[in-house]
């Protein structure tokens, strides 16, 4: 479960204050499927950063199952990213110098225990990459590296998951691969989705629908998912 | 209709765009325009300040000649040459005449004469350099009348008279007015019989002395002046003007100076060198960073109408203007350096320090800053025009690398190696300009180019072979050592590059410190502190053993007595070629007549080896001579020489050709021999020995009181004044080495610094995914650490060549230094490895998300 109490962000620019989000309040329970919308600079993307402890808020409190996240020190954060969070990026952020095997890995070697080979290969395996394993990002495409992304997001089966514009990045084909993917994890697993998306086609799939509009909420609507 | 060319941009339009871009991110070009200061100060500084230094430290050489140039003959030069002596004056070139010869005096209380090295000069022109200092105090101008002569404490002791006594020299009765205590050209006089008795040139030739044509040797002593033309182009002229002359300027006074010139020369020269490279490489690395993270910005500006030519002119503006502001910033902060140093310095040796405003250096340090920037900066700026627009589109979406063979990448990329080749023959050149050494400069300028060639390739080869070990043991591998060794890959990494400048720099440095390492305990010996400061003359063969147990008892006597057998001898032919057709090189033929023969089983103390071997047998017939008899007489190995002595003719054949380094009792030999050669001659020996400077004149009355007719030559002064002068040098090199060892750390620092953006998503996106900071720091640690370590190795393995081929270049001996080699390996590790944190820390505490934004 995720709670937002009186959540602000403001950065300074020169001699102003700019007010990125303003006194956000959200409950999301644990297993629903979040769809945050707005148009650029509504403050979608900060919002979902400061919901996995990305940033710190200038006032305002973060709750991940209960624990007060927002002011925690940063390898305290790092932990919880590692045990509970999954992230997806739009530019797929994968670490160019290790292979897919090695990036789906990478959480494992982090915060998880025992030998994660077999996990990791198999999630890369269900992602339609088998025979992709011991390649390089650089040799991938664009939606080949966003699958690798997706079983990296996976492999420690945490109860959250994140996506930031996670079809942004691809063609139409490779989009609906991939929501399909995030789709059946959030089913399969419970783990509760918070997605961050232009796109209206993509958020019709989610429980809920979170409208920003100049840093607050203006919309939020449960709806039943297409 | 025709198409209509678009205009290209401007000059004054892409100042205004690259001022503007410059005014965006200060910050970031402060980073380059540092660099860049720091270079150009560190090459302006160095220079600068050893140009200066080296003007003293000549000064200090001329005053053992007491003049710029001397020609030495044994005859009154003919009219015709008086003449052209005369014409010098319109050059500016001043002239005066010394005569050298023995006589007997005597005190007029006394009738025992006494044999002495008498000295006329003109006290109003002598000596040109340094001065004569007399006891009691006085000027020599004054002092010294066509009435007074001033005499060494010696004469006083042994004639048992004091000073305002007379003294009778031939007919002529004179006033000793004043003890002499030193006269700066003492050696280079000659070891003249007999305690030294100075008097006027005006005098002597009123006394009658000269007409008997005694041994009177004729010394011209010259000074220059800025109008003169070059000290070379001076003694060539004199050289044909005195045929029979022996020409030797102030360069050469002493070997232990000359050589100490000469080496001290040559590693400023490589001091100097280091800081440009150092600078260069700091400057490239620098630009090379800052215009990879402009790749975007380029492709907007391409993708919004811009030519490859309008970006190529906005930032070729940009990059000299970087260059002209940061070498502005060097060049002043170099002169601060330059004029902090003698004060630094000033505490621990009395430096005097001629200090001009260095038009040269700073001009030098200017251009070199400007110059290196550009040329560095083509590379990257000639990329430009392979920077697609669609990179806007698919921003941190990787290329993918297409496969393709070597020659097809040779061929795509043939500007790049062209620029290389110039950037190579740039700096090569300006090696070659900012040199003073003609031996560094060459070879350095050679070596450099090499090396860097050298160095890449070995740089990309190692990455390949720790890339093949990566490629079998990753998965095996702990995380945080497969990700910091596969960071070492990363796209666009600039890993070969950096290793490459890291490796060349370390070899640089290390370099820097063999070579002064090598030349100080080179020097070290020609300055030690018990070197022989007093000579004994004319010891017989009965009086040897006395003489050193007289010595071995005086306690103010340090070290055995240095002894030289002298047998007296004639050259009669040299290849077959009589002595009296000899075609001689600026030998006067009269020293012919007798030369003096020695004998030695084993290279004598102060000597070096310059070709040939030593004997292993003593066969009566090998023959070492010094390369200035070697030079004189035109010998080679192989020649073969006749000798005679005491009626004794002796074959010889020449096996090796040494040097001498004027500090010992050998030096005074020209000859040697092997034992059996010479035995059953008649012989008389020299003696070499150190005092306490402030007891000779006790120890010369006990040798009187026991030994009369033993002379003792007093040249403490000299050997102090040579002492200072190494010592100096040796403390202006280490001074100069420690500050450009320094220096090009920081500059190192820097450039690994300039690859520090390239972390910044890594470690964000680590952060992301649950990684701490041990982790993290782990994963980054192993990337410096095996960086600096490859580097360190490839650079010490350079420097180790380099040193060698240099040392050995400027005659001193290399021995591999295992303690500072280790030092520079593992330095440059944990230097790698500080640096790299100590501009990545600031990364590790980064919120994620301002990062994740921005892309």
């Amino acid at each position: 479960m995720i709670e937002v109490r009186r959540l602000k962000k403001s950065i300074r620019n020169g001699n102003r204050t700019i007010e990125i989000l303003k006194d956000i309040n959200l409950l999301i329970p644990a297993g629903q499927f979040v769809a945050i919308m707005g148009a650029s600079g509504s403050g979608k993307s900060t919002l979902l950063g400061l919901l996995a402890g990305l940033d710190s808020p200038t006032s305002g409190e973060v709750f991940i199952d209960g624990a007060e996240i927002s002011r925690l020190p940063e390898d305290k954060l790092a932990e919880v990213r590692g045990r509970k969070l999954g992230f997806v990026f739009q530019s797929f952020q994968l670490i160019p110098t290790l292979t897919a095997l090695e990036n789906v890995l990478l959480p494992h070697e982090l915060n998880g225990s025992g030998d994660g080979r077999a996990a990791a290969a198999d999630l890369l395996r269900s992602v339609g990459l088998a025979d992709r394993m011991h390649h390089y990002p650089i040799q991938l495409s664009g939606g080949e590296q966003q699958r690798v992304a997706l079983a990296r997001a996976f492999v420690l089966q945490p109860p959250i998951i994140f996506a930031d514009e996670p079809t942004g990045n691809l063609d139409s084909a490779n989009g609906s691969h991939v929501l399909d993917l995030l789709l059946s994890r959030n089913r399969a697993s419970g783990a509760t989705l918070v997605l961050v998306t232009h796109d209206a086609q993509v958020a019709v799939h989610a429980d809920r629908r979170v409208v920003l509009r100049d840093g607050a909420i203006v919309e939020d609507t449960m709806q039943e998912r297409a | 209709m025709a198409a209509t060319q678009k205009p290209s941009l401007t000059w004054s339009s892409a100042a205004k765009v690259a001022w503007r871009e410059l005014q965006a991110s200060r910050t970031k070009f402060l980073f380059v325009i540092m660099s860049v200061a720091i270079g150009v100060a560190a090459l302006t500084g160095v220079r600068g300040f050893s140009d200066s230094f080296q003007t003293t430290l000549l000064g200090e050489a001329r005053t053992i000649m007491a003049a710029d140039l001397s020609a030495r003959m044994f005859r009154q030069p003919t009219n015709e040459e008086q003449q052209q002596l005369d014409g010098l004056a319109s050059h500016g070139i001043q002239r005066t005449q010394v005569a050298e010869t023995i006589s007997m005096v005597s005190s007029p209380g006394d009738p025992v004469p006494l044999l002495v090295s008498l000295k006329a000069v003109d006290p109003q022109k002598y000596p040109f350099y340094g001065a004569v200092d007399l006891q009691p105090a006085g000027d020599l101008r004054q002092v010294l009348t066509d009435a007074t002569v001033v005499v060494a404490e010696d004469l006083l002791i042994r004639l048992h008279t004091q000073v305002g006594a007379n003294l009778k020299i031939g007919d002529s009765t004179f006033r000793i007015a004043a003890i002499l205590v030193r006269e700066p050209d003492r050696m280079s006089s000659g070891m003249g019989l007999g305690p030294r008795v100075m008097m006027t040139y005006s005098a002597l030739q009123k006394s009658g002395l000269l007409q008997r044509g005694s041994r009177s040797g004729e010394r011209f002593l010259f000074k220059l002046s800025p109008q003169s033309g070059s000290i070379t182009a001076v003694r060539a002229r004199l050289e044909r003007i005195l045929p029979d002359a022996q020409v030797t300027d102030f360069r050469e006074s002493n070997p232990a100076l000359t050589d100490g010139l000469k080496r001290s020369t040559g590693l400023l020269s490589l001091i100097c060198l280091v800081a440009m490279v150092l600078g260069a490489i700091g400057v490239a690395m620098a630009m090379r960073a800052h215009l990879q993270q402009r790749v975007e910005v380029l492709a907007i500006m391409k993708s919004i109408g811009a030519r490859s030519s309008d970006i190529l002119r906005i930032y070729l503006f940009q990059t000299v203007l970087l260059g002209l502001v940061g070498g502005l910033i060097g060049v002043v902060c170099g002169l601060g350096v330059e004029w902090v140093f003698p004060t630094l310095l000033g505490k621990f040796l009395p430096l005097r320090l001629d200090l001009r405003l260095p038009w040269h250096s700073a001009l030098a340090g200017l251009a070199t800053g400007i110059l290196t920037t550009v040329l560095f900066c083509l590379p990257p700026l000639l990329q430009i025009r392979t920077v697609r627009p669609n990179l806007v589109l698919r921003r941190m979406v990787e290329e993918p690398e297409t496969k393709r063979s070597l020659w097809a990448r040779l061929i795509e990329n043939r500007a790049q190696w062209i620029i290389a080749v110039v950037i190579l023959l740039g700096l090569g050149g300006i090696a070659a300009a900012l040199s003073d050494s003609i031996v560094v400069g060459r070879w350095f300028a050679g070596a450099l180019c090499a090396l860097l060639l050298v160095i890449l390739g070995v740089a990309a080869l190692t990455l390949r072979v720790l890339r093949a070990f990566l490629a079998r043991t990753r998965l095996h591998l702990r995380s945080w050592l497969r990700h910091g060794l596969a960071n070492l890959y990363r796209p666009g990494n600039q890993s070969a590059a950096v290793l490459a400048a890291l490796g060349m720099g370390v070899m640089l440095i290390l370099t820097v410190f063999l070579m002064q390492h090598g030349v100080i305990e080179e020097m070290k010996l020609t300055s030690a502190m018990n070197l022989p400061n007093i000579f004994l003359i004319d010891i017989s063969n009965r009086e040897l053993a006395g003489v050193k147990q007289l010595l071995a008892h005086e306690p103010e006597v340090q070290g055995d007595l240095e002894t030289l057998p002298v047998v007296s001898g004639r050259l009669i032919s040299v290849d077959g070629t009589p002595a009296e057709s000899l075609k001689l090189k600026n030998f006067p033929r009269r020293l012919l007549q007798t030369v003096t023969l020695t004998w030695s089983s084993a290279l004598p103390a102060g000597s070096t080896l310059v070709q040939g071997t030593w004997w292993d047998k003593d066969d009566g017939q090998s023959l070492v001579v010094t390369d200035h008899i070697a030079d004189r007489l035109h010998l080679r190995l192989g020649s073969q020489l006749i000798l005679a002595s005491n009626g004794r003719t002796i074959p010889a054949t020449v096996v090796a050709i040494i040097r001498h380094n004027g500090q010992h009792v050998y030096s005074r030999s020209e000859f040697i021999l092997t034992p059996k050669a010479l035995a059953g001659l008649p012989v008389i020996w020299y003696g070499a020995v150190h005092v306490d400077p402030r007891q000779v004149g006790a120890l010369q009355r006990a040798l009187f009181n026991r030994y009369p007719t033993v002379t003792v030559i007093n040249i403490a002064d000299v050997i102090e004044t040579v002492q200072g002068v190494v010592q100096q040098i040796t403390l202006v090199v280490r001074f100069l080495a420690a500050f450009s060892i320094l220096a090009g750390a920081v500059i190192l620092a820097s450039s690994i610094a300039s690859t520090q953006f390239r972390r910044i998503r890594e470690v964000v996106v680590l952060k992301t995914l649950g990684a701490k900071r041990n982790h993290i720091a782990a994963v980054f640690s192993v990337e410096f650490i095996v960086l600096g370590l490859l580097a360190g190795l490839v650079g010490v393995i350079f420097a180790n060549l380099l040193s060698r081929v240099l040392l050995h270049r400027l005659d001193v001996p290399f021995h591999v230094q295992w303690l500072a080699t280790a030092v520079a390996l593992v330095g440059t590790a944990i230097l790698a490895t500080a640096t790299g944190w100590a501009t990545s820390f600031r990364i590790l505490g980064q919120k994620p998300l301002q990062v994740l934004r921005e892309e």
